[in-house]
């Protein structure tokens, strides 16, 4: 019987002490997908995937690999390698005999000769057998680790934060490059990452972590455009999150009070309970148009003042100072032939569409 | 900026004193005359020349060698498990084992020795080389354990976690792994474990029976001012000796720090 989930977590908790790393951990990952845990340092995503690996046993609920049962099953004998956050490179073996490490005594020499070179070939290494392990750049480094684990032909690939130790440059096509592998490979692949960016950019769909509770699992899009709450709604992108007052609802769209910006008709969110009548609202800073006079087209407008502005290259980030709210707004400008630029100090008009507003609910109490 | 001053006098005088001494031993091993005293009378190398002839010698340079080739054996390996314990896992009662394990460089000799000899005697064992072995394990112990505990220092954890995630089991992966990656420390810890067993006095004294070890042997020795000299002979070659061993250990401990920097 198949469920086409390669990966399955039942309500797994992992304690250390009084100290809960993870609990109530229910996830399943499909066949042949990108998923990445995502989560600031120390929300216990590194935990789940150690014991996904094998390396930790769960104090409660069950791991199931390919529809086993993985309870007492040691490291060495699971259907998964790991890419490890040092890259964990044998210093006192060449590039070729790490990549070999695994299949020594399990095939024959000429077998395991061909495997290697086929590796190194698809991390973009070939012919680099008999390099020392000490003579390799960290981009390197983590392509042997890379070749490393897949010569194993894993049913799940286990990434641990496997680009932080990279500059941007060198991570940013990295990035692309293990997608591509992922893709030609048809391997299912967990990463564990920190950093948004590298999740959305990489991933079909993302597991976000806080506390050790895993609180939303959704596709990119779907993060950024429906998050779950306020922590991954600002965790995920940068977000204007603003109070609001439910004014009405007809089907799927709510009518609302948003403060400054007056009344507007938004998008109900199904990741979100919106039943009183106070309720917040976000708004991405890329959303929201900035003019120096009034705006036409949109169904709300707000004057203000620009508080700070940083200039980022191929955008503007400004900081406008809007009455009757409390924090700054922040608008982001794609830096497109340069047709903004506003100073401190000026006076601006935002201009904003219902489409852009995400419902965030109502606060949990 | 030079203040030659008091400063350097003391570190000079100072330097003078621990070693001066020391250069003596040497010095006197060429000298021609038996009595260890200035002026030298003439240059020699008869002292040494009549070392091989002296069977009673050779046979307590033997027993030291054996000696100590055992002791840096156990105590390396005793050394290996306990210090990479110490660095990978956290324990109850882990801070009061690393003491323990440390207190030997503190105990005074003597009592360790007086009290090993009891200790030994009402288990029935005689002395002999088997106790010496047994204390200078005892004594070599702390030096394996820190040096071995520096070579896990620089070991990333994680390396052996690659080897069982790529399928090599526990005992595996200890060999093709954790060994090659802390051997300079292993090579480091037999050579100086080597070198204090070597050059052990006390223990062997009490426990050594009628088996002396070279220390015991020259002690004996050094009674009979005619044998003087050839004591001073003796003497030179263990002190090369000792200090070879320990610099080249030092060459090793160090490679193995540096060979996990990247």
């Amino acid at each position: 019987m198949t469920t086409g989930n390669i990966i399955e977590l039942r309500g797994v908790e992992k304690r250390y002490g009084t100290f809960l790393a993870a609990s109530g951990i229910n996830l399943d990952l499909k066949e042949g997908e990108f998923f990445s845990l995502l989560g600031p340092s120390g929300c216990g995503k590194t935990t789940v995937l150690r014991m996904i690996a094998g390396f930790q046993e769960p104090t409660k609920g069950t791991v199931l690999i390919d529809g086993q049962d993985m309870e007492g099953v040691p490291a060495n004998n699971r259907p998964t390698n790991m890419v490890f956050q040092s890259y964990a490179i044998f210093p006192h073996l060449n590039v070729g005999n790490n990549v070999a490490y695994g299949l020594r005594g399990k095939a024959p020499k000429a077998e395991i000769d061909q495997r290697v070179a086929e590796a190194l070939d698809m991390v973009e290494l070939g012919g680099l057998q008999d390099r020392g392990a000490s003579e390799l750049s960290g981009g390197q480094r983590q392509r042997v680790a890379l070749a490393r684990a897949l010569i194993m032909r894993p049913k799940v690939l286990l990434l641990d934060e496997p680009l932080s130790a990279l500059d941007k440059k060198l991570r940013e096509q990295m990035q692309f490059e293990m997608r591509n592998l992922q893709q030609s490979l048809g391997i299912t692949f967990v990463m564990v990452t920190h950093d948004q960016y590298e999740a959305m950019t990489m991933s079909d769909r993302i597991g976000v972590m806080f506390n050790g509770r895993l609180k939303q699992v959704d596709t990119p899009t779907t993060l950024y455009a429906r998050p779950c709450d306020q922590q991954v709604a600002s965790f995920i992108g940068e977000m204007n999150i603003l109070p609001a007052q439910l004014l009405g609802e007809t089907g799927d769209m709510l009518s609302i009070d948003a403060a400054a910006f007056g009344r507007i008709e938004i998008e109900r969110n199904p990741n979100v309970v919106t039943s009183a009548k106070d309720m917040n609202i976000g708004i991405r800073p890329e959303q929201l148009e900035i003019a120096a006079q009034r705006p036409e087209d949109y169904p709300s407008t707000v004057q203000g003042t620009v508080s700070n502005v940083a200039f980022y290259g191929e955008n503007i980030h400004y900081h406008i100072q809007v009455a009757g709210t409390e924090k700054p707004i922040s608008v982001s400008v794609p830096n497109y032939f340069h047709t903004v630029d506003f100073q401190r100090g000026d006076a601006v008009w935002l201009g904003l569409q219902g489409a852009s507003v995400i419902d965030l609910g109502t606060d949990k109490k | 900026m030079r203040r030659p001053s008091t400063l350097t006098a003391y570190a000079f005088l100072y330097l003078v004193f621990l070693y001066l001494p020391v250069l003596f031993l040497p010095l006197f091993s060429f000298n021609s005359g038996t009595i260890v005293a200035f002026p030298i009378k003439g240059w020699t190398l008869d002292w040494y020349r009549k070392l091989g002839e002296q069977d009673t010698l050779i046979q307590a340079l033997w027993n030291s060698l054996g000696v100590g080739t055992v002791v840096a054996i156990l105590s390396t390996a005793m050394g290996l498990f306990a210090a990479r314990a110490f660095v990978r896992y956290r324990f109850r009662g882990q801070r009061a084992a690393e003491g323990l394990v440390m207190l030997p460089l503190v105990i005074p000799g003597i009592i360790v020795a007086s009290s090993m000899l009891v200790l030994f005697l009402f288990l029935g064992l005689k002395p002999s080389l088997l106790t010496v072995v047994l204390g200078h394990t005892f004594l070599a112990l702390p030096f394996s354990v820190s040096i071995l505990k520096s070579a896990f220092d620089d070991f990333d954890a994680s390396l052996e976690e690659a080897s069982y995630d790529l399928g090599v089991g526990v005992f595996e992966t200890f060999r093709r792994v954790t060994l090659p990656v802390v051997s300079p420390g292993i090579v480091a810890s037999l050579l100086v474990t080597f070198t204090v067993s070597f050059d052990e006095f006390v223990l062997a004294f009490f426990l050594s029976g009628n088996q002396p070890t070279l220390p015991v042997y020259i002690w004996s020795q050094i009674r009979f001012p005619a044998k003087l000299p050839n004591v001073l002979a003796l003497g030179s070659i263990l002190l090369l000796t000792s200090v070879l061993l320990l610099v080249l250990a030092e060459y090793f401990r160090r490679r193995s720090s540096a060979s996990e920097v990247q």
